[in-house]
């Protein structure tokens, strides 16, 4: 469903997502939760100071990454690491694919990685004979339904627990039971095995340091840990613009990365990991190959969008965004939905793709806000609304209502009439157009608000 | 921060991560607070190496060499950052990281003297050439993928117990 390249029907995805009564419930309250969670979290505590200093040192390193990539293929290389480099997703793919299948291996483990599913890992190494077993809880359970992931950080969270007990039943011959515990019981018991039996395990990464070649991984479950110790074989995908200068770094990123995504102090699991297992050392995999993947990114960083690459995906912004909690993730047919979705999917995708994107926002600014780095979103935003409207990709009667407004608000009897007008008509046009979005419209005000305030 | 500032801060946020803090002053008293978490637990893996490891007097017929299928793993930590309340497990410490990982019940041994204050204490020591692998351990494993009901012991151990000596 991503990889055409038709237009993203946005608002025919929104308006069924609108009608389905049990996703809004759900949404709302993940989304107030982790809301109300990440404020706790970052309450009285030099917040803003940290947000400051990592925007800075994020916006430092995009000026320099090609500098800091070599400086972390050169460090990881000497640490026992082999690097590639995919300019395009499919190459990407390639290569992953070739390097598990010069070792005959068949079955792989992966832990949660947003860029693999950019890259459509998963379909890819099917296609090839290699099975890929997402081990990730929220994403196995995607996986069972051949689902896409619904938010970057619970990635099966448009899912309830009836329904999962349902799916657990009918792919995996379980007992039906909706109890969360029980469920996940089943899946560490299946997932065990797995993780014990894979002959190589695929992992993105959260941050790559330059100057010492480590790849950062966070998780909650212990599933990266388990995908990075137990297989000999260790193939992590990540995108360019992951790295940060040094180890000394990395607690300023710590303080900032599980606080905005969950409200934690720190994951369960933080894991810093740099090349294969040297002598002496019982853990760390004989192979270690990083795939460092571009597919796009050094056009968007040779444009005016290049702050988006500041982003460390927590998806604080989803959480935040007035549209992503009533319409959730799928609605926005691409990898990476909330704010920081819109604009990295017309980024990497194309305006003529994923323009309709741009219609998911109310450039209210609530995610720039919570972002961790400072991402501008909303100048971000603004500036692709801008070139939409530039482009005449807006629909017609959009641009000719515009055109028209502006003409009436120059003169204001005209504009008078038409708040008449508008109080008489409108109720009349939502019913006989009986079109979903237009009678979700409000009303007009009985009283004009300039009347109300004076 | 004083050194009891820093062990208080640990417990604090250890705690606040979903472990379980007991706070022994001598071997004595960790050999009696270890035996007293293993009664009932099952086979037990340890990687008997430092001292304090070797002293437990551990019940010989329930340990084992297997730490993938042991119930419970008990070992003695590199050391632990009081900021965020994380063990600091590495590679380095000839012994598999991730014999932690795999019995349902975790329990770590950690001397007081080395808490980290903070992470940049910690991260400020490794310079270009860390060890393979450094894992900090905050907490059970967890998930809240289902409805955001949170559950423990997904794929990692379910029950975090940390002595500190």
């Amino acid at each position: 469903m991503r990889t055409s390249s038709e237009q993203i029907p946005f608002r025919a995805n929104a308006v069924q997502a609108l009608d389905d009564p049990a996703l809004r419930a759900t949404l709302r309250n993940i989304t107030e939760i982790f809301t109300q969670k990440r404020a706790d979290a970052v309450s009285s505590l030099p917040f803003e100071e940290w947000r400051d200093q990592a925007s800075a040192l994020r916006l430092h390193v995009l000026d320099n990454l090609e500098d800091y990539i070599g400086r972390f293929a050169g460090n990881a290389t000497r640490a026992g690491a082999t690097i590639y480099r995919a300019k395009e997703a499919a190459a990407a793919r390639e290569i992953v694919a070739s390097i598990l299948k010069d070792r005959g291996a068949t079955k792989v483990v992966k832990s949660k990685s947003m860029v693999s599913e950019e890259i459509h890992l998963n379909d890819y190494l099917e296609s090839q004979g290699i099975e890929a077993v997402e081990t990730d809880l929220g994403e196995y359970i995607n996986q069972l339904a051949r689902e896409a992931p619904s938010h970057i950080i619970v990635p099966a969270i448009h899912k309830n627990r009836r329904q999962i007990g349902e799916l657990f039943a009918e792919k995996l011959g379980a007992d039906y039971t909706e109890d969360p515990t029980a469920l996940t019981k089943i899946a560490r018991e299946i997932l065990r095995q797995e993780f014990l039996s894979a002959q190589a395990g695929i992992t993105g990464a959260n941050f790559a340091v330059a100057e010492s070649g480590s790849i950062v991984l966070f998780t909650n479950e212990g599933n990266g840990r388990m995908v990075t110790t137990l297989p000999p074989l260790h193939i992590a995908v990540l995108s360019i613009e992951k790295v940060i200068p040094s180890l000394t770094d990395l607690p300023l990123f710590i303080r900032l990365l599980p606080r905005s995504a969950t409200g934690q102090i720190l994951t369960s699991y933080m894991s810093v990991i740099t090349g294969t297992r040297k002598p002496g050392e019982f853990t760390g995999a004989q192979e270690l190959h990083i795939v460092l993947v571009d597919n796009g990114r050094s056009r968007v960083l040779a444009g005016a969008y290049r702050e988006m690459l500041k982003c460390i995906k927590c998806g604080a912004c989803l959480n935040a965004c007035p549209i992503y909690r009533v319409v959730g993730g799928h609605t926005y047919g691409a990898t990476y939905p909330g704010p920081m979705g819109v604009v990295l999917t017309t980024l990497l995708d194309g305006m003529e793709r994923a323009h309709p994107l741009l219609d998911a926002t109310t450039l209210c600014g609530a995610c720039a806000e919570v972002c961790p780095v400072k991402v501008p979103l909303v100048q971000l935003l603004r500036g692709l609304r801008e070139e939409r409207v530039e482009k005449g990709l807006t629909p017609w009667v959009e641009r000719k209502g515009m055109i028209g407004f502006g003409w009436v608000a120059k003169w204001p009897l005209l504009f008078h009439l038409g708040q008449i007008a508008g109080r008489v008509f409108w109720p009349i046009a939502k019913r006989i157009a009986g079109d979903k979005i237009l009678g979700r419209m409000p009303d007009f005000a009985s009283r004009p608000f300039r009347r109300r305030i004076s | 921060m004083t050194r009891g500032e820093i062990i208080e801060l640990f417990i604090q946020n250890a705690a606040k991560a979903g472990a379980e803090v007991q706070v022994v002053k001598d071997q004595e008293g960790l050999s009696r607070v270890a035996l007293e978490i293993l009664k009932g637990r099952g086979s037990i893996f340890c990687p008997n190496m430092t001292q304090r490891e070797k002293a437990l007097s551990l019940p010989a017929d329930r340990c084992t060499q297997a730490y993938a299928s042991a119930s419970l793993c008990i070992e003695e930590v590199l050391g632990a950052v009081a900021e965020t309340g994380s063990l600091v497990l590495s590679s380095q410490a000839g012994k598999p990281v991730q014999a932690g990982l795999l019995p349902g019940h975790h329990v770590a041994i950690l001397p007081a003297e080395k808490i980290y204050q903070n992470l940049d204490d910690l991260f400020g020591q490794y310079g270009h050439s860390p060890p393979t692998n450094i894992t900090l351990e905050t907490g059970p494993s967890r998930t809240a993928d289902i409805e955001l009901t949170l559950t423990l012991g997904v794929h990692g151990p379910g029950r975090l117990s940390i002595i500190v000596v």
